[in-house]
């Protein structure tokens, strides 16, 4: 196929890319403040929404934090370089991930009713142990504003290539759009904008993709033609490397990335204990079109033999390249645009409200714990900046941000067994869970680095599974879940 | 193919949001009602549920590999996701009052 069809748009302004930034953060203002002055009054509405969060809003606003921005482009990259077997290991633990999360949110909803973050189940669960609640708050930390971080450099990416601006004024741009809009409602903004942007993701998503397909002449068949002639395994889903490349430590990491954070972790307390379960379970299915969507315009750019050289050389910019270069009309450019935004925005805004919460309970509760109403809800506010403005000078200073990605991943990894441990078996204990992942860093970590990603993270699943298993089979002594029955609400909502 | 998915998507987007009305209507009644929420957390059996959209993801993928009509199922679907969050508005329980 002739990729001569690809040209550069002259359209695209950078006065039209702002106009997308603005307006949507503009947009999602305005909903916030309107969300502020219906359903905010205190500290308990801002970080867990009454734990009133309905079905519906808990369906849309899960499926868009879980929707990075870098995973709408990610899912063609992946099938771009690896066919149809990079988009299975991409999007089937995706969803998984999600609806994994059923079972400790049932359980730690079930027996710790009236709690707002992980760290603080942590604290309880293991005697108010300083050690094992900082090592889970860091992490939280740390993950958000990587979260944070990798969402902001990947829109900001998109915009400057599709129209021209500066990514540095396209950082700022976008982060002061997201955070001045998440500063006024908390939970309830993140959730309802949510919401809103998962529709800003799918539709326009499903009409740009049919759009490409229906530009190209010969259509699907020329496509499919054209990828199974440049080598047979582009469409077939079973290309070992592609498993031993990237998808077994991939369906590792996003394990860890939903039970890991606390982002998913307000969420259960904050849905109506009823809906729960179905909650998690609608999301994760619902969740698994969108990447096998965009996946599709990866077969795009294998079958008209793009090179990772045409598209700036990285090829996670296969998505935007073939939607900006195709030919297609402004308006489904600004559509495609408007799927990557939302993703980040819902994304960053989800991260925002999860950091607040941390900073109340985790933070401000546990080592101030006499701090008024009234500072503690300014306090909570101003804490939703903080992640942001803090992910935006790493951005900003060009520094590179391999060691962060890279210590998130270990905290994250290595916290993912001993947690689900601590939640269904009782025996877990204290020194299991600090031991675990303390050597699961100390020796999985170097095995990561010399052995490569497979072997690195198989070694640091199971160090850390091992260690709480045999120190909770030394220790002996069982912990009554129901017992967190009794703990009482750290951040009630003030009598009216 | 692209005609299809675009008017679909219009109905898909109106029924998004008269669910996202309706769900923005239930939460400010119940707000302003001030009930307390029960805490019970019911049975949910979802493991099949779960297991089966496992399944059908991997099957639809695989299914773009022998078929090209099986590409726009991609699509498609995206629009059945919006249709199941506005759906999700509707199932849920109206506030009382």
């Amino acid at each position: 196929m002739d990729k001569s069809i690809f040209a550069q748009m002259p359209s695209l302004t950078p006065t039209l890319g702002f106009a997308s930034m603005i307006g949507l953060g503009l947009f999602s203002l305005a909903l916030s403040y309107g969300v502020k002055t219906l359903l905010v009054r205190n500290t308990h509405d801002f970080i867990i929404a009454d734990r009133r969060v309905g079905f519906g809003f808990g369906v849309g606003s899960v499926i868009a934090v879980w929707t990075w921005a870098m995973a709408v482009m990610m899912s063609s990259a992946m099938t771009y370089n690896w066919g149809l077997s990079g988009l299975f290991w991409f999007v089937v633990p995706n969803g998984f991930a999600v609806m994994a999360m059923i079972p400790f949110a049932r359980i730690l909803r079930k027996n710790m009713p009236e709690g707002y973050t992980i760290s603080e189940f942590v604290e309880y669960r293991f005697n108010r142990s300083k050690v094992a609640t900082a090592i889970v708050t860091v992490t939280m930390i740390f993950g958000i504003i990587l979260e944070i971080l990798i969402n902001l450099k990947g829109t900001s990416v998109v915009v400057s290539t599709v129209f021209g601006i500066d990514w540095r004024v396209a950082t700022v741009v976008g982060i002061v759009c997201v955070l001045t809009y998440s500063y006024f409602g908390g939970l309830w903004t993140s959730v309802m904008t949510g919401t809103l942007n998962t529709l800003m993701i799918t539709v326009p998503a499903a009409i740009v993709v049919a759009a490409v397909y229906a530009k190209i002449p010969g259509g699907t068949q020329a496509v499919f033609d054209a990828a199974g002639a440049a080598d047979a395994r582009n469409l077939s889903v079973l290309r070992p490397d592609a498993a031993a490349g990237f998808g077994i430590t991939l369906a590792f990491g996003l394990l860890a990335a939903t039970v890991s954070d606390q982002t998913f972790w307000q969420k259960v307390w904050a849905v109506k204990s009823r809906d729960v379960g179905r909650t998690f379970l609608w999301a994760g299915a619902l969740f698994y079109p969108i990447p096998i969507c965009l996946g599709m315009l990866g077969l795009v750019g294998i079958a008209f033999g793009l090179k990772p050289a045409d598209i700036g050389g990285d090829i996670v910019a296969i998505g935007p390249y073939i939607v900006s270069h195709i030919g297609l009309g402004l308006t489904l450019v600004l559509l495609y645009v408007l799927v990557i935004l939302a993703a980040c925005y819902s994304t960053i805004d989800g991260a925002s409200a999860a950091l607040s919460s941390i900073v109340a309970v985790d933070i401000v509760k546990r080592y101030f714990p006499q701090t008024s109403e009234s500072s503690l809800f300014v306090i909570t506010k101003l804490s939703v900046l903080l992640g942001g403005i803090v992910a935006t000078l790493i951005v900003l200073s060009g520094l590179d941000f391999t060691t962060l990605v890279l210590t998130t991943y270990a905290l994250k990894t290595s916290i993912l067994l001993p947690l689900v441990l601590s939640i269904l078996w009782p025996k877990t204990n204290m020194v299991g869970f600090v031991g675990g992942i303390a050597a699961a860093i100390l020796i999985g970590m170097p095995i990561y680095e010399m052995a490569g990603e497979l072997i690195g993270t198989l070694c640091i699943v199971a160090i850390s599974g091992l260690t709480v298993l045999i120190a909770g089979l030394v220790g002996g002594r069982d912990f009554d879940l129901s017992g967190l029955k009794r703990i009482t609400d750290e951040v009630s909502a003030p009598a009216e | 193919m692209y005609a299809l998915i675009t008017i679909v998507g219009i109905v898909v987007t109106i029924f998004f949001l008269a669910g996202f009305g309706r769900g923005l209507r239930n939460a400010i009644a119940e707000y302003r009602d001030g009930a307390p929420e029960s805490n019970e957390v019911p049975d949910y059996r979802y493991g099949g549920l779960a297991a089966l959209s496992v399944v059908a993801s991997a099957v639809v993928i695989a299914g773009a590999g022998f078929s090209p009509a099986m590409i726009y199922a991609g699509p498609l679907l995206a629009l059945v996701t919006a249709a199941g969050c506005g759906l999700a508005f509707f199932v849920e329980d109206k506030a009382a009052g």
